[in-house]
């Protein structure tokens, strides 16, 4: 039964911080297998909701559910189950990324010459293999996401929660880590990402949710989406009303 | 345990590669100079203890001795904001461990927080076993009073965190610790009467209390009766424990720190003080003072550091008037410059040690900025001086408030004092900033170093930077002259403003060369245990 589960099940949502909710009953289904891009301006939620299905940040109210089990009374089974590309903030920047990719195999119960074997076999999949001797501290950006990537994949998860994964990434690092994210929609893994890339979320996802001031303004297909306006861009800047400064606005400029 | 191993390999490895890559030589440094003098007195422990001959001292003194090991792990971390590694619950609970795996390895990293402590018991441990006329229950029975200590500090280090988190309550909650912390010194003060703890003369302590327990444990007076008071000791403080770890796992930092959306408030009486530098002088130094001071104001570790300025005065006046002769003695009569000076060491912390630890994301924009570097450094010294100015102006309001007997040449003598001793620690200070920068989180009211490294750079590093205010006094006392003093005073102000200079130019030459290291030094995180 718990196959036929959605990846991803949140109903009515909310997170409060002080008298603002950063979240505000957010409801959302994301079906297993499928690539999902979860988006939204700056400040939106995006942040907040993805650290709530990470189980960092209690929820004030509502559910979440991941691949059928209930998040916080099925933590430790979730943990297990998925795998998180989360902000920079969460790796060990005094560690190589070797022992990094290591650490977190042993975290989800692999043994210690397994997760060592992996970690190699990792570092070469993600071209870093090159900077063994590094500590991640000394990472560019795009590196730092390429190893916490890395790292995610070491327990072959079911379920991906992404956190601006692209973020800082350079084109060829683009392209290896979406191959490989393909493939693992291939396999059965769902991904669930949040992005502020745009062209990456229209090629890469088959459905999208964009989020503005803690609540979901719309959700669909990409042909949907597509439906409605010509790109996923025109899409989002209708969906979540920007204004543009006047030009001349400001005159010292 | 797998994780566990992960946790402590991932640990030992980060502290391998921060020692390959330099950069610890003065905490390392410090640290085994303290721990050192520590191990000295263990090693005098296991020895005094393992005598048969010295039973009778045993007896005596094992009551006292327990409780003072008890204030001293439980309180000391408190008052010092240092509570010794922790993990780094933020990075590990996206992981699947159990939340009683990391309660186990949490506990342990207490004895980080009074090291010096675990240190005694180990050596009163070994001279036990060597001890022939010692009972077998003696040795279980101090692994069981550290376990009560270990599990005890873990509660309140993480009750105590979670208030201090919160946004509204944090310095109210602050003064009451404080007030919680300086009940022990009181008890311990007054002529100890039986049933607090010590035993009165000819007396004994009740044995209900661990310390008491424990004694007797050890002593094998009524042992087993003593073992089973003990170990419902520890169950308690390990239920404690565990139940504020739960509470810490599923806590909200964010949460607990957002006020919420205020409407903007006209300038207030707060914006006109962060403007006065403006009035007195010119950008960029103006701009450069206003934004520590904004900073350090918003800043909760700053904050609660600043208000255990009056800790000293506030735990040492009942010391003071429980014993009316000592305002006869030399801390008397040099009170005010005693808590104008620990005020001053305490702020030392967050105002210049590590002056660009707090802001760190700042460090690369004072390298871009067009600025040159000294002059960062300067304007970082003098919102320090500004804070260490007032912190010493309100301690002397609150000493002649209580009516405490102050003399104008009092407040003459801890001003000159404090202004000598500010401007050696102020060069001190840049030097370090920039050869030993290290990130630190301002979010963050207590530090995850061991509070003896913190003790360490107190009872080790400020006698040196002290020396020449030392002169003064012993001109003073040699001469019988104020003059002598004050004269003494002001050739050292001299050389204090050299060494400062000296100090300055050379911290700003080395910024230039090391900004790259500085930068990452910075920019780098912790490991899974923060130390």
């Amino acid at each position: 039964m718990l196959d036929l589960a959605p990846a991803v099940e949140v109903s009515d949502l909310r997170k409060v911080y002080g008298n603002k909710a950063a979240v505000d009953g957010l409801n959302l289904t994301v079906a297993q297998g499928s690539f999902f891009g979860f988006l939204g301006p700056n400040g939106a939620g995006k942040t907040t909701t993805i650290r709530m299905l990470m189980g960092l940040a209690p929820p004030t109210s509502g559910s979440i559910r991941l691949l059928g089990m209930a998040m916080p009374e099925q933590g430790l089974e979730i943990k297990q189950a998925i795998g998180l590309v989360p902000d920079e903030s969460l790796l060990f920047d005094h560690l190589t990324g070797g022992e990094f990719i290591e650490f977190v195999g042993r975290m989800y119960g692999l043994d210690q010459g397994v997760a060592r074997d992996r970690a190699i076999e990792l570092l070469e999949l993600f071209e870093l293999d090159g900077s063994g001797k590094k500590l991640i501290a000394e990472y560019s950006k795009g590196m730092r996401k390429r190893v916490a990537m890395a790292a995610a994949l070491i327990h072959r998860p079911r379920l991906f929660l992404m956190d601006e994964p692209f973020e800082g990434v350079d084109a060829v690092g683009a392209r290896l880590m979406k191959d490989i994210l393909l493939d693992q929609v291939r396999r059965g893994a769902t991904i669930f990402l949040t992005s502020h890339v745009l062209e990456v979320v229209e090629r890469l996802c088959d459905r999208v949710a964009i989020i503005n001031e803690g609540k979901v303004v719309i959700e669909g297909s990409m042909e949907e989406l597509r439906g409605v306006s010509d790109t996923l861009e025109d899409a989002f800047v209708r969906a979540v009303g920007v204004d543009r400064v006047a030009a001349g606005a400001l005159d010292w400029l | 345990m797998n994780q566990a191993r992960a946790i402590l390999w991932a640990h030992l490895r980060t502290a391998r590669n921060v020692f390959a890559r330099g950069g610890v030589a003065w905490s390392a440094t410090i640290s085994s100079l303290w721990y050192g003098f520590w191990l000295v007195g263990s090693v005098a422990t296991a020895r005094l203890v393992s005598d048969p001959a010295n039973l009778g001292i045993l007896r005596a003194a094992l009551t006292g001795a327990l409780l003072l090991v008890f204030l001293y792990w439980q309180v000391v971390p408190l008052l010092m904001a240092a509570t010794g590694a922790s993990l780094e619950l933020k990075k590990l609970q996206v992981y699947p461990v159990a939340p009683s795996h990391l309660f186990l390895i949490e506990a342990m990293l207490r004895i980080t927080s009074a090291g010096e402590m675990f240190l005694l018991m180990l050596g009163l441990s070994v001279g036990l076993l060597f001890n022939p006329a010692i009972g077998h229950f003696a040795v279980p029975g101090v692994a069981l009073y550290v376990a009560l200590n270990l599990f005890l500090a873990l509660g309140l280090k993480d009750l105590v965190a979670r208030i201090l988190a919160y946004k509204r309550i944090r310095e109210l909650a602050f003064v009451a610790l404080l007030m919680l912390a300086g009940l022990p010194q009181l008890m311990l003060l007054r002529p100890f009467v039986s049933g607090h703890g010590l035993p009165a003369k000819g007396g004994e302590a009740w044995t209900g209390f661990p310390w008491s327990a424990a004694s007797n444990i050890i002593q094998g007076k009524d042992a087993i009766a003593a073992l089973a008071v003990l170990s419902i000791w520890v169950v308690v403080a390990a239920a404690f424990g565990y139940w504020q770890f739960r509470m810490s796992l599923s806590f909200d930092a964010q949460a607990a720190s957002s006020g919420g959306t205020r409407a903007a408030r006209p300038k207030g009486l707060a914006e006109r003080i962060f403007r006065l530098p403006s009035l007195v002088l010119r950008d960029p130094m103006a701009a450069l003072i206003e934004k520590e001071i904004r900073f350090l104001v918003r800043s909760p570790r700053f904050r609660l550091v600043f208000l255990m300025g009056f800790t000293f005065g506030l735990i040492w006046m009942p010391l003071s008037l429980s014993r009316g002769g000592l305002w006869k003695t030399a801390l008397g009569s040099n009170y005010l410059t005693v808590v104008s000076i620990y005020a001053l060491l305490l702020l030392s912390e967050v105002c210049f040690w590590n002056s660009f630890g707090f802001d760190r994301s700042a460090a690369q924009f004072y390298f871009l900025a067009p600025i040159p570097f000294d002059r960062v450094l300067i304007g970082k010294n003098l919102s320090a001086a500004i804070f260490i100015l007032l912190e010493i102006s309100l301690v002397t309001v609150v000493c002649l408030f209580l009516g405490l007997p102050i003399t104008a040449l009092n407040l003459l003598e801890s001003y000159s004092v404090a202004a000598v001793l500010t401007l050696f620690l102020l060069g001190a200070g840049n030097l370090l900033s920039v050869h030993q920068a290290r990130g630190s989180n301002p979010a963050t009211s207590f530090r995850s170093s061991a509070a003896g490294r913190v003790q360490g750079m107190l009872f080790l590093i400020y006698p040196i930077a002290s020396i020449p205010a030392v002169l003064a006094y012993l001109a003073r006392w040699a001469f019988s002259s104020e003059l002598a003093f004050f004269g003494v005073l002001l050739i050292d102000a001299i050389a204090a403003f050299i060494v400062y200079r000296i100090a300055l130019h050379s911290a700003a030459g080395a910024a230039e060369r090391l900004k790259e290291t500085m930068i990452a030094a910075l920019s780098a995180g912790d490991g899974p245990i923060a130390s």
